[in-house]
């Protein structure tokens, strides 16, 4: 029994050194694009960098962070972030998953609806800002087009030049590109899931909502948290559709912790709150994977 | 302008700049006699020059430096990047460490790269001086700072002016070009009364509300900033009433909604299609308006604003590096007088193709009176009133081009747009414009 428990030990390190000199390169690279990156910026923050990056520049300790969390302009972009991922994390999932649903169902011209998930992801965000930009337009854009002609607006609005709209188009916009992600995604994990289970709490009466809320959504647990906790580093890290479609305007109604950090970092160059800036986004993001995590991991129960 | 977020420059590349760009290199060989008659010092340098570059007009840019380059001075690698975020990219370019030997620059920028040593001071090159006297002397403090020290040349200039419906105001009944902010203001409700919704528009996205800061002061005869760059606007009692016609302008509806977000090419389009009457912004964008072909762009002319005041001057520059070999700097310094002032015929070839291309103009007397430059330029323009308004209707505002000022220019839009959505009053917008400039001075604040 001894020997045989040592033998596993032995084969288990021989398997961990194995997978080690696997990963090496890949730790190595990581090292070299996260880490280093990571480090400089936590140095930069507690410093006074110039702006021409010649040196670190004086130690300032905390001094950063105090100027950051003292200003309103941060904690308004707080505001504006949160409220954005909030909007970003929940409608992109939940149109993701309405999405995976519709394209795992038997239809004509699925596989062709299958390809069109696809496209929203493959377009850069940059360009999806654009495109937004144009559709969301007051004067020539497709969205007031739909939405007079649905008798959702009686009269074309000028969406991102109103605070109060500006915000919500934005989220759209990212959202629709989001979606098709965590469409694909989703639509994997349905695709696991056996056709018995759904066909056996049928023949038990189970209505089409009752499968669904027993069956599919614990079947897509484990997806849907790693499709959630990338749809919040997403958001977290929003910048290029925002930047695109309103540079944070109008006033500070879309000025997303991102867009605010370039701007201290390379618009003004003041390296040292922006660093500080980057820091406090980071453990945002970082809070907010973690409580999504913690949220909607169970563990799985150990087969005896 | 952490920078302009939108080329502001009018339109993209299209095939009518393409042939603009080999117009401009059968321009340079027309040239090339002038340009090779002094071409030793440059050519003493054997390697080849950098040179960074925005993306207007690309083609045209390369073309104009391969003529310098044929003509027997060093080659110039010339690289471009967009305008958007250019200020951004240059500095994270210099920052790491590449080596420019002369670069387009933002005017606000200039002091701040020659105290970082991105930028070298031009005291004491050839004929730098005669390139000053050549100046009008309205836009020197741009390129001469507080010190003395001469810190860029040109790339461009230009005014702000009023671009105005000569038929539409005819029609309504207004018979003199407005002026005063007032006068626009009446014109512009008269107009909306009439029927036309909203008659004025402005570029007043975030990044471009700093340069109508200073036109609307400049307008009224406030000047915003005192010689050692201390804010003063506040101090005038006038200062609030303009910031009060600001928000009205707005509110009122006078401009679109849509004005906070609206790029200058969708609003020359409106000007062109008559959907706006008045459009302030660089005198250049008469050439938009034309180009576009619209039903009323032929009605559109353009006229100064300010009254017996001012208004804004401003323009963009060219930088030299640090460059610490001596034949490389002669060769980069003759490039950039050049580009930026005269070829070695004492010609303004490279804003002569500016001014065929764009209706961009030199803060020279001298380029108004040039007969190639007068050829160059449409007829729609008049080129004398331009020229006066260089002279003696506008001011450069020399604080724009102090170090601490690309801070302050990027807090501007911020605080004036929820003035324009009436979330702040002009007593409080002024307060805290004057809070944004002495906080950029010293360092301090987000």
């Amino acid at each position: 029994m001894a020997a045989n428990s040592m033998e596993r030990s032995a084969l288990s390190g021989a398997d961990r050194a194995f997978g080690l000199r696997l990963a090496l390169p890949a730790m190595l690279l990581l090292l070299v694009l996260l880490a280093v990156p990571t480090v400089l910026t936590i140095l930069y923050s507690v410093h006074d960098v110039p702006p021409n990056g010649s040196s670190l520049g004086a130690f300032v300790g905390f001094k950063n962070y105090g100027v950051v969390l003292a200003s309103p302009v941060f904690w308004r972009s707080v505001e504006v972030t949160v409220t954005f991922s909030i909007g970003f994390v929940v409608l992109s999932t939940a149109i993701g998953l309405a999405m995976a649903m519709l394209v795992n169902q038997e239809f004509v011209g699925r596989s062709l609806a299958r390809a069109l998930l696809i496209i929203p992801w493959a377009t850069p965000w940059l360009v999806i800002g654009i495109l937004w930009k144009w559709f969301a337009d007051g004067s020539v854009g497709g969205l007031n087009a739909v939405l007079t002609q649905l008798h959702i607006l009686s009269d074309y609005k000028e969406f991102l030049s109103d605070p109060n709209w500006a915000l919500p188009i934005t989220v759209l916009a990212a959202v629709w590109r989001q979606a098709s992600f965590a469409g694909m995604l989703l639509l994997a994990g349905l695709q696991t899931l056996p056709d018995e289970l759904g066909e056996a709490a049928a023949i038990d009466g189970a209505t089409v909502w009752q499968r669904f809320i027993h069956i599919v959504l614990p079947w897509l647990r484990p997806v849907l948290i790693t499709v959630t906790v990338l749809n919040v580093i997403y958001a977290f890290l929003q910048f290029d559709i925002v930047f695109a479609m309103t540079q944070g305007g109008p006033g500070d109604a879309t000025q997303v912790l991102s867009i605010l950090i370039y701007r201290q970092l390379f618009g003004v160059t003041h390296i040292g709150i922006g660093s500080a800036l980057a820091v406090v986004l980071g453990l945002i993001a970082l809070v907010g994977g973690l409580a999504v995590v913690k949220l909607l991991y169970r563990p799985e129960p150990v087969p005896i | 302008m952490g920078d302009k977020t939108t080329g502001l420059f009018p339109g993209q590349i299209d095939r009518r700049d393409f042939l603009r760009a080999g117009g401009a290199a059968a321009l340079g060989a027309a040239f090339l006699p002038g340009l090779m008659s002094s071409t030793a010092q440059a050519a003493a340098y054997s390697g080849t020059l950098n040179m960074l570059g925005w993306d207007f007009q690309p083609d045209t840019i390369k073309s104009l430096v391969a003529g310098w380059t044929a003509a027997g001075n060093p080659k110039v690698d010339v690289a471009i990047i967009p305008n958007l975020g250019y200020s951004s990219a240059i500095q994270t370019r210099l920052r790491g460490g590449d080596k420019l030997d002369l670069y387009y620059n933002f005017a606000y920028s200039s002091q701040k790269f020659i105290d970082q040593g991105w930028a070298a001071k031009l005291n004491g090159l050839p004929d730098v001086d005669k390139l000053l006297a050549d100046m009008f002397e309205s836009a020197r403090a741009r390129h001469v700072n507080v010190a003395g020290d001469i810190i860029s040349v040109p790339y461009f200039s230009a005014v702000h002016m009023l671009h105005y419906n000569e038929k539409m105001l005819t029609d309504a009944g207004i018979t003199t070009v407005p002026s005063t902010l007032k006068e626009i203001y009446d014109a512009s409700k008269k107009l909306q009364s009439g029927g036309l919704a909203s008659p004025y528009v402005a570029y007043w996205v975030k990044e471009f509300c700093e340069e109508y800061f200073h036109t609307y002061l400049l307008n009224e005869g406030i000047t915003a900033f005192d010689d050692k760059g201390a804010p003063v606007f506040a101090d005038d009692p006038k200062t609030e009433g303009v910031f009060a016609w600001w928000q009205s302008m707005y509110q009122e509806g006078l401009a679109p909604k849509s004005v906070l977000t609206d790029d200058p090419g969708k609003e020359s389009a409106q000007m062109a299609q008559g959907q706006a009457a008045f459009f302030v912004l660089h005198h250049y964008f008469l050439t938009s308006i034309r180009s576009i072909g619209g039903p009323q762009s032929n009605n559109v002319k353009s006229a100064p604003i300010g009254g017996s005041n001012y208004t804004l001057q401003i323009g963009e520059v060219l930088q030299m590096g640090n460059i610490a070999d001596a034949d490389e700097k002669a060769a980069a310094w003759d490039l950039m007088k050049y580009y930026g002032w005269k070829d070695k015929n004492g010609k303004f070839s490279v804003f002569t193709q500016w001014a065929k291309a764009a209706g961009l103009a030199a803060p020279y007397p001298g380029f108004f009176t040039d007969p190639d430059v007068i050829a160059a330029f449409p007829s729609y323009y008049d080129l004398p009133m331009i020229s006066k308004v260089f002279a003696t209707g506008s001011k450069v505002v020399p604080a724009r081009t102090l170090a601490w000022y690309p801070d302050f220019q990027a807090k501007v839009g911020d605080l004036v747009h929820p003035l324009l959505l009436g979330q702040a009053t002009p007593k409080d917008t002024v307060a805290a414009l004057t809070k944004a400039a002495t906080d950029a001075q010293s360092g301090t604040g987000i």
